[in-house]
């Protein structure tokens, strides 16, 4: 780095160091008809810096559209052609813009019924969720079914934007209508914070500035609310966790477990306990290239150095002794089905946590949730869009917490095991030891069966470990598959 | 307690997040070094994910054989200092069918001397994953890219079969001959990979600094004349001007700006305050509409 350090001046202009203070993520759900894509072209037109060559596109093939009244600013968020084609939003689609302060991501979600999993799935990453609704239409069976959606996958945060104020004659009446139907709807669910702001996206109204037309409304202006909220990581507390994603080396004495920190935090000094083996050590160093830290907190990137050689491997959550994670074999979790081949009681599926692969061994459809109504069906079978109640049954242990405790390490996907497939995304509700004893009939995969067969060519180094845990897991799957109850006790 | 992580720190410990996930995941992972600035913020990341250890892949170049001699230069040093085993893959068959940037169409020589041997060189060493450092930034099609964008035998990308990706969660089983492309950079910026090389002081390609260079202006696009090969029309008297890159591509196919920034500040600077996007200065892309979607479709990073 010779050359640059030389070209290097002392002095930098501050604004080109600046670094934002965090990121928050926005999404945005509603349908084309709502008017999503123009609010949050609308949005980007007035508060970001978008490019002249982004601006000129967007001017220039504004006619057709609309007529030439206004720039179509739909067209700065509908990407692909397939989209374009159709006038719809199949996708997520992520777009970047900075204010003074901070970093905005907006994740555009589609809003159809035949689309809740790509909702769910955008969802899933987002801080705050703008809810669109048509002054006109006001709340309707689609933002009851979006609630239920966000309040799943743990967005706490909503934004009822009530478009098309200038259709309804910018009428008060009307959007105090509105609001009294979202704070109704809301109070169902699990929200922190849910506000109504009526906007006009196409004229710019209580977007990024404060509209002339409705002089009765005195919040704040859509933009304004969103630079109000919180970054993720000043609102987070929690138990310390960090899955183990990795083992580093240095070839000499350096042992270091690598992981992000997914809640809380710790310090050099601090004690912490892998849940799965039971075995604690002391942290001795947090380490990264460059520096050594003193504290980890979430959302950091480190490598744990312990003063005692535990044996702690990927799949592992640390944590402090006086607050684990749980040891569960069995789960109690509520499902969105992301994907088109049908729940199939015969099919092979594992549990992919943060950092850890588990086959699973039984899975069971209890109950079929409604959005619209909220009421639950009981129910065997789950197909794409659908959200269940479920309860899993692992092949061996996993370190997880509920959901609603502990998001980062109460999340999971189901995998599908031939295909490869995210074929459902899911929060723990509950997790336990598997209290019960098994049936008689349980088979037990144990280490020494396969050590004498199947994995008798492995040994103890790292890849080998990882190669005997996917063995167990593949056979566990056929024995599933086969219709043997199967337990891995290894 | 710690202060609040900025939006570099966070976007920093996602990649390394990233790059730890798919080294245990997958099989055989290869990063694709293409040397520019994402390809400098990439490998950076990717030393800092594994560290003490070095990244436990090899990086692999598509050589179109037609970039800046600087950027080869460039590339080579950055190997042997920091000791990092690299393949260099050509397409040998399309050169010797002489594909060349300026006889033929973009979508053409794109085809041939660099979606065709990327995945020549993926099937030749067996690669079930490649490190890329495309950003959901960059352009309409980008937007929708997962963090682990599979690709169908034959290295197909299919929008439509993408699977979802909820929280963190990222999930890395293959089905039959499915590979995978991985893009640590998703949430990045422009301006955030500059600022980042400013805070972490990294070394960059010399092109991305303004110098006096000898160029032509073509379809109203300037062009620095790197070596002979190109075919001058009778007005184009290469001229000696002050320009720089945004971005760095094939040379006959990128264009440069007038600029007077010659460090990195400045060049940071510049950028933040720059009224086009970086793909302007790239002329593959304005071929025909959805043209990086097409390309993805067929293969291209």
């Amino acid at each position: 780095m010779t050359a640059l350090t030389a070209i290097r001046r002392e002095e930098t202009a501050p604004e080109v160091t600046r670094e934002l203070n965090g990121i928050l993520h926005l999404l945005t759900c509603g349908s084309v008809d709502d008017g999503k894509s123009t609010l949050i072209g609308r949005l980007l037109w007035d508060a970001s810096d978008l490019y002249d060559d982004q601006r000129e596109t967007i001017s220039r093939s504004s006619n057709a559209a609309t007529g030439g009244a206004h720039p179509d600013f739909s067209l700065l968020v509908d990407g692909l052609v397939a989209e374009r084609e159709q006038g719809i939003t199949i996708d997520i689609a992520w777009r970047y813009f900075d204010t003074e302060t901070r970093r905005f991501v907006i994740i555009d979600s589609p809003g159809h019924e035949q689309y809740t999993r790509n909702m769910a799935s955008g969802a899933s990453h987002a801080d705050v969720a703008i809810m669109l609704v048509d002054a006109r239409h006001g709340v309707k069976r689609q933002t009851r079914r979006h609630a239920g959606i966000l309040d799943i996958v743990g967005v706490k945060r909503v934004i009822l934007a009530v478009n098309k104020m200038d259709l309804v004659d910018w009428s008060q009446e009307r959007f105090r209508a509105i609001e009294a139907d979202f704070r109704e709807l809301t109070l169902r669910f699990g929200f922190r914070e849910a506000v109504t702001i009526p906007v006009s996206a196409v004229g710019g109204d209580n977007v990024a500035r404060r509209s002339e037309h409705m002089p009765w409304y005195t919040g704040p202006h859509l933009l304004e609310h969103l630079e109000r909220i919180p970054s993720r990581d000043i609102t987070a507390r929690g138990s310390f966790r960090m899955p183990v994603q990795t083992v580093l080396r240095d070839g000499l004495d350096f042992r270091g477990l690598a992981g992000t920190v997914s809640s809380g935090c710790i310090c050099v000094g601090d004690r912490v306990t892998d849940a799965l083996s039971g075995q604690s050590a002391h942290v001795l160093r947090i380490a990264t290239m460059g520096r050594d830290l003193e504290i980890a907190s979430q959302g950091q990137a480190v490598a744990l150095q312990l003063d005692a050689d535990i044996d702690v491997a990927r799949g592992a959550v640390l944590s402090t002794p006086d607050a684990p994670p749980s040891v569960a074999m069995q789960l109690e979790a509520r499902i969105v089905w992301l994907w088109e081949t049908p729940f199939d009681p015969r099919a092979g599926y594992l549990l992919r946590t943060a950092t850890d692969l588990a086959p699973i061994t039984s899975l069971e459809i209890k109950a079929l949730l409604d959005l619209e109504t909220l009421a639950v069906q009981p129910a065997k079978a789950a197909s794409v869009n659908d959200i269940a109640l479920i309860g899993i049954t692992l092949g061996r242990p996993m370190a997880v917490d509920p959901f609603a405790v502990n998001p980062a390490t109460g999340c999971f996907l189901i995998v599908d095991a031939v295909t490869g497939a995210s074929v459902a995304g899911g929060v723990i509700l509950s997790a336990k030891a598997s209290g019960e004893t098994h049936a008689a009939s349980t088979f037990q995969l144990t280490r020494e069966l396969l050590e004498r067969g199947l994995n008798s060519d492995l040994g103890g180094s790292d890849a080998d470990r990882r190669e005997f845990q996917r063995r167990a897991s593949e056979v566990a799957l056929l024995l599933h598959a086969a219709g043997v109850p199967v337990k891995i006790e290894i | 307690m710690t202060a609040p992580l900025s939006h570099l720190d966070l976007l920093e410990a996602e990649a390394i997040y990233i790059f730890r996930e798919a080294a245990a995941q997958f099989r055989k992972p290869v990063l694709l070094y293409s040397i520019g600035k994402d390809s400098t913020v990439l490998l950076h990341l990717a030393r800092k994910a594994f560290w003490p250890q070095k990244p436990p892949f090899p990086l692999l170049h598509i050589d179109t054989t037609w970039k800046f001699k600087d950027m080869i230069a460039f590339r080579d040093k950055t190997m042997r200092e920091l000791g990092l085993e690299l393949i260099v893959h050509v397409n040998e068959e399309g050169l010797k069918r002489g594909i060349n940037p300026y006889d033929h169409s973009p979508s053409v020589y794109t085809d041939v001397m660099k979606t065709q041997p990327l995945k020549q060189a993926l099937d030749k060493y067996g690669f079930d994953a490649a490190f890329g450092g495309a950003r959901r930034d960059e352009e309409g099609s980008r937007a929708k890219e997962r963090v682990f964008s599979f690709r169908s035998p034959g290295h197909r990308w299919d929008p439509r079969r993408q699977r979802p990706e909820m929280w963190n969660l990222l999930n890395g089983r293959l089905g039959a001959g499915e590979t995978v492309r991985i893009f640590p950079l998703s949430n990045w910026t422009e301006r955030d990979v500059w600022r980042y090389i400013l805070r972490e002081k990294l070394d960059v390609v010399p092109l991305y600094f303004a110098a006096r260079r000898p160029t032509i202006t073509r379809n109203g696009q300037l062009l620095v004349v790197d070596d002979a090969r190109l075919p001058l029309q009778p007005r184009e008297k290469p001229q000696m001007k002050h320009v720089r890159f945004r971005t760095l591509g094939c040379w006959p196919l990128t264009a440069a700006v007038p600029s007077t920034a010659t460090d990195i500040e400045s060049v940071v600077a510049e950028t933040l305050g720059a009224r086009t996007s970086e793909r302007q200065g790239r002329l593959i892309d304005h071929d025909q509409a959805g043209a990086m979607e097409r390309k993805k479709q067929e293969g291209y990073f």
